[in-house]
Formats: structure tokens, C-alpha cells, sequence
């Protein structure tokens, strides 16, 4: 046996090193490393004919800002995440409502909301995919039933409505998580205001609205951030369901990216772009964090 | 203001029956205390009476209105809760104003009354703080402006003061009932603390496994408890409880607690051999040292008892000591020197022995 004494103090459990340890080297390997080399990587010209890559810092930032592609893709990529973040955030802020209870049989339903969360997101997509089909998917064919798209207009085909089909699959799949977040919050808040509130004359509503909300904003504020971070990175379900397409209406930053990648194996533009998004990601997160004074 | 009247009200969870058909009557602007253990229902009956509770059998009225499907919110009732319940992101003043901007009160009328309650409250400078940047006491404080803000019918309070520290409990408890006296409203305050309702209650209710055990005013309630329960339950250090034999016949009748005799108040008869509880209170028991004198003299009606614990209080010294055996405390005012092991004798007054049926515990 190793006496404590022979080993040196920055060794020991004393010292916080061995603890933090195997965290940050995993964090160095797999978070830091591929940042810094994507950030080396961006700062070469690769010429395509000669597969050559050349120093020159600037280039494929310059290439970055004057490139409209990058542009559309902030844009779609920003609306993609709004939309699908409050249309996530509402519902699932009303299902954890209305599994907020001690009554029988909501146990379950708890538990049974949460499987969309354990299937992969590209299977998600497939299924979508299948769903959205003009000629047999269930929900194409309900919506040609109630008149409310063409046939000669499939969802994932326009431009119009491709990114909204993609939105919706990831509601299906990620409204369970905020449930989750939401459900804690709500269970975990005291009973006695709501009480005080019922005797002061309030409604259901107006609880809601005066206590329910404002007691839970740093939860909310929360699951904002993580969701919000997560859809930024959105790739799963574009790749498998559009392509980007149709043209490039549904093209988000990440699929931007791949695309440079895998197809024009530009990868040190690839990286650029992938850096932005980041960057956006970061300058977003940040003022959020800001603005709503979140600790952690 | 209201009276509140209950009537056969009965309240069960799932099999389990809490409360059994209570009647109550709390006339217009009284004080009631509801005074019992942890677990007696007397916290339900309160947010039975609040509307937080369904009734599961019986009526709840309010001024003979029947309010059992009435809706928490339109009982017009104030309510203290024991942890305050504030609202934690609003500031002391959004607190107190929440009841009348739901209604829609003008903006002026709910300046003046946050400001008539908090300066009753003594709230003036802390107005704009929140909850959490207030003590304890300054809290209380504020749940109750939000209840008088109101004006409401009927005041509940669910043990207000049971977070506090003992001398905060004590203004408190004066604060309360000068509210009280002030605005005359209906009032129902549960507690568990005994002193609390017997210095604040015009009408003390002590209850029991959801029974009320008896009701009335503090003073009745100390002097002729009703049973054993209430006997022991009222008064601090509770009533000295012990289990005799009657012996003898009429005027010669005593009560024999292991080998002691007690004496039984003249003018009552009790059958030879019944068992009975003596119950006499400290303050009852006349201390004084045993000498030499008492001996020789034989005093036939002092009992002889060996000191265990001496606890001085500042006005009164409280004695625990040991009579045949059985625990025994006396209450002085006189500045005894007693030390433990010391032989004392226990004069019980006579006219303020309780008795209690040995089987029954019913007050003889």
C-alpha cells in the first residue's frame, strides 16, 4: 500500500487535480482540440484543382461574409430555431400542465411521454418521411382530406412548407424533454402561494399568469438555453428529410457546412462555416444569458 | 364580518375518516383558537372553513350562507399561512395590493389601503423590498397585511406563528389580538401551542383525533376541564395526574395513590373502591420544607415528596419531585432553597382538585 505521505500533495484526493482530471482531458480531446484545429484549418485556402492548401488567414472569412448562401442559411437556421422552440416550449409547458397531478393513471402517462426521446432522431425523420409521402402517408392524406394542401404540392417538396414538415418532427421529438423540464419545475414549486392566491380571489388563469410563470422563469430561461443550443445544431432531420432542399429552402448553417464538406471537400471553408454557426450559437446563448441573468 | 356555523361536518380521505361530524358555532367577531396535537384535524377543519378542502359531509355556513361548494376564492376570507405563503417575486407592496388587483380595485383606493395596513404593521419602510430581504417576523407581518387588506369576513389563521422565535411569538401574539380588537372581524386561529390560545381566544376549541374534546371560554377550560385530555393537555407544566382507589365512605372518603392518601373534596360522595384520576395542578400544591416541626406535628393533609429537579423561571420556581414513586411537579413563588434528594411536603388546595373517572376519564 501507498502511503498517503509518499505521493505528492497535487496528487492526492486532497488537491482538486485527480478529480478534475479525467473531465478536462476528455473535454481537451474531444471539445477543445477539434475547435482549435477547425479555427487552424479555417485559416488555409484549399484550391480545389490541385488539392493544395495555402496559409492565408482571411480568406474564407472574407468568403464567409460575402457569401449569401451563409446568409440564407442564418436566416432559415434562425427561424427554424424560434419556431420550433416556442411551439416546443408552449406545448410542452401545457402536457406538463395537464400531468401535473397526483391522480391515478398519470404516473404512466409521465413515463409514456417521454418515448419520442428514445427514438434516433434519423429514424424520427424516416418516419416523418413515410408520414409526409403524397401518395400513402397519413398525415399528407388528412391534410389533402380537410383542404388544407394540394397533392400537386407535396409538404417536403415546396419551398413554402418543406421547413415547417421539419420543424414538426422535431416538436414530435424534443416537446417531451421540455415536458420533463417543465414537470420538475411545476412539481417541485411551493403549494402554499397557489393557495394564498385561490383565498386572495385569483382564477386558475390569472395563477397561472401572476404566480405559475414568474416562479418558473429561470426554469424556462434554462430550458431555453439547453434546447435552443440544441436546435442550432440541427442536422438529422434536414439530411434525412430534405436534403437542405427542396433548392436550398430548408439549407441550415450545420447542413450548410456538411454540404461544403462531404460534396465540394472544401474542408477548411467547411470549418469556417462551422465555426460560424458557433459563433452565432455563442453571441446568441450569451446575450441570453445576459438578459435573463442566469446563474449557474 | 360573518359568523360561521358548522354543522355535522365530516371529512374523509378514502377510507380514513379525519373529522367526525363537528358542530361549531363562531359567533360574529369572536375569536376562536383551535387548540390541539399534531395530527387532531384542526389544520383541516381550518382550510375546510377556507375552501381548500372539500367537505365530504356536513355544512360549512358563513352568516346561515351555505359555503360548501363555494369556491376558495369568492368566501371573501382572509388566510395566514403557517410559512407565510408570499408571493417570493413580489415586493412587500405587490404582495399586500395582489387581492385587490385582481379585482380590479382603483388605483388610489389600493394605495391607501397598503398604506393604512402597513402602517399598522409598522411596514412603511420596507414596502419595495422582497420577501426574501425581510426577517421572519417582518414576513408574518406581511401575510397578515395581505389578509387585512381585504377586509375580509372571516379572518383563518394556520399556526401564524409557529416559525418564529419565542420573544417574536410573544409581540406577535399581542399584535394579533390588537388587530383583532381593532377591526373586530371574525377570526379562526389554529394552534398547537396552548399558550397562544389560551392568551389570544375568546373561545378555545381543543381537539382530539378529530373530535372536539371541549369548548368555551380559556378560564372555563382550565378551571373545569371536561376529561382527562383537556385537563392534561391545558397548562404548562401540565396538570399532575394520579391513578387512586376511593376509600372510606362519605365525609371520611380519601384517595389512596400507593399507599398516599389524598384528600376528596367534603361535599362530594364517591362509592368505596372506585378507581379514579386525581388530577391536581403545580401551582395548587402548596410547597414547604419538611422540619422537624412538621414532623412532629403529623399534618394529616401534606403529602411527602422527594425533590428530583429544581427549575427557576424568575417569577416562579417550578419543582419536579417524586410522591410514592409517581412524578409530581409543585409551582412556588416563594424563594425556596431546594435542593435535589430533599425531603419536601405538598400541601394540595383542596378546592382545586379535579377528578376524573377511572375508566371513563370524564371529569366526576
Amino acid at each position: 500500500m501507498i502511503s498517503r505521505g509518499s505521493l505528492p500533495r497535487w496528487l492526492t484526493s486532497e488537491h482538486p487535480l485527480p478529480w478534475l482530471f479525467p473531465v478536462t482531458s476528455l473535454l481537451v480531446v474531444f471539445g477543445l482540440y477539434p475547435v482549435l484545429y477547425s479555427l487552424w484549418l479555417s485559416f488555409y485556402k484549399r484550391n480545389p484543382a490541385t488539392r493544395k492548401e495555402k496559409f492565408l488567414p482571411s480568406w474564407n472569412w472574407n468568403k464567409l461574409i460575402s457569401d449569401d448562401r451563409v446568409w440564407d442559411a442564418v436566416e432559415i437556421t434562425l427561424t427554424y430555431v424560434v419556431i420550433a422552440l416556442v411551439l416546443q416550449l408552449v406545448l410542452g409547458m401545457l402536457i406538463a400542465l395537464l400531468l401535473d397531478t397526483d391522480r391515478k393513471g398519470f404516473g404512466v402517462m409521465r413515463a409514456l411521454m417521454t418515448l419520442p426521446l428514445v427514438v434516433p432522431p434519423a429514424v424520427t425523420g424516416m418516419m416523418f418521411l413515410l408520414m409526409y409521402d403524397s401518395s400513402f402517408g397519413v398525415i399528407s392524406n388528412s391534410l389533402y382530406a380537410l383542404n388544407l394542401l394540394s397533392p400537386s404540392a407535396p409538404i417536403l417538396g415546396t419551398s413554402s412548407t418543406a421547413l415547417w414538415g421539419v420543424i414538426v418532427a422535431d416538436v414530435w421529438q424534443w416537446t417531451p424533454f421540455m415536458v420533463l423540464i417543465m414537470l420538475a419545475g411545476l412539481r417541485a414549486l411551493p403549494r402554499e402561494p397557489f393557495e394564498a392566491a385561490s383565498i386572495d380571489g385569483a382564477s386558475g388563469i390569472q395563477s397561472f399568469f401572476y404566480l405559475t410563470l414568474p416562479m418558473m422563469s429561470k426554469i424556462i430561461a434554462l430550458a431555453i438555453l439547453i434546447r435552443g443550443i440544441d436546435l442550432f445544431r440541427i442536422f438529422d432531420y434536414v439530411k434525412v428529410m430534405t436534403d437542405s432542399g427542396p433548392g436550398t429552402a430548408t439549407e441550415t448553417l450545420t447542413a450548410y457546412a456538411g454540404t461544403v464538406y462531404f460534396k465540394t471537400a472544401n474542408f477548411p471553408y467547411a470549418s469556417t462555416v462551422a465555426l460560424a454557426t458557433l459563433i452565432v450559437v455563442l453571441v446568441v446563448s450569451s446575450v441570453f444569458i445576459k438578459v435573463f441573468k442566469i446563474k449557474f | 364580518m360573518a359568523s360561521v356555523k358548522i354543522s355535522n361536518l365530516q371529512k374523509r380521505y378514502g377510507n380514513i375518516e379525519v373529522l367526525h361530524e363537528l358542530d361549531l358555532d363562531v359567533a360574529d367577531g369572536r375569536f376562536i383558537v383551535l387548540l390541539g396535537p399534531s395530527g387532531c384535524g384542526k389544520s383541516t377543519l381550518l382550510r375546510m372553513i377556507a375552501g381548500l378542502e372539500s367537505v365530504t359531509s356536513g355544512d360549512i355556513l358563513f352568516d346561515g350562507k351555505r359555503m360548501n361548494d363555494v369556491h376558495a376564492k369568492d368566501r371573501n376570507i382572509a388566510m395566514v399561512f403557517q410559512n407565510y405563503a408570499l408571493y417570493a417575486h413580489m415586493s412587500v407592496r405587490k404582495n399586500m395590493a395582489f387581492s385587490m388587483r385582481l379585482n380590479k380595485t382603483d388605483k388610489k383606493t389600493i394605495d391607501e389601503k397598503v398604506n393604512w395596513a402597513s402602517s399598522i404593521l409598522g411596514l412603511d419602510e420596507y414596502l419595495d423590498r422582497l420577501p426574501k430581504e425581510l426577517s421572519g417576523g417582518q414576513r408574518q407581518r406581511v401575510a397578515m397585511g395581505r389578509a387585512i387588506v381585504r377586509d375580509p369576513e372571516v379572518f383563518l389563521f394556520d399556526e401564524p406563528l409557529s416559525n418564529l422565535d419565542a420573544k417574536l411569538r410573544v409581540q406577535m401574539r399581542t399584535e394579533i389580538k390588537d388587530l383583532h380588537q381593532r377591526l373586530n372581524t371574525t377570526t379562526v386561529y389554529v394552534t398547537h401551542d396552548q399558550i397562544e390560545a389560551m392568551t389570544m381566544a375568546d373561545e378555545v376549541v381543543i381537539m382530539r383525533d378529530g373530535y372536539i374534546e371541549q369548548s368555551g371560554t380559556p378560564m372555563e377550560i382550565y378551571d373545569h376541564p371536561n376529561n382527562l385530555f383537556v385537563a392534561q393537555f391545558i397548562g404548562s407544566p401540565s396538570m399532575n395526574i394520579l391513578e387512586c382507589e376511593v376509600a372510606g365512605q362519605g365525609a371520611s372518603s380519601v384517595a389512596v395513590c400507593k399507599g398516599v392518601t389524598l384528600p376528596l373534596p367534603l361535599e362530594r360522595s364517591f362509592s368505596t373502591g372506585s378507581k379514579i384520576h386525581y388530577g391536581i395542578r403545580p401551582e395548587h400544591l402548596q410547597i414547604s420544607k419538611k422540619s422537624a416541626m412538621h414532623d412532629s406535628a403529623g399534618d394529616q393533609s401534606s403529602l411527602s415528596a422527594t425533590v428530583r429537579v429544581v427549575e427557576p423561571t424568575g417569577p416562579e420556581i417550578h419543582v419536579y419531585a417524586s410522591l410514592a414513586g409517581q412524578d409530581i411537579c409543585a409551582i412556588t413563588r416563594e424563594r425556596l432553597e431546594l435542593q435535589p434528594g430533599e425531603e419536601i411536603l405538598l400541601r394540595p388546595d383542596i378546592s382545586h382538585v379535579h377528578l376524573f373517572d377511572g375508566e371513563t376519564s370524564n371529569a366526576l
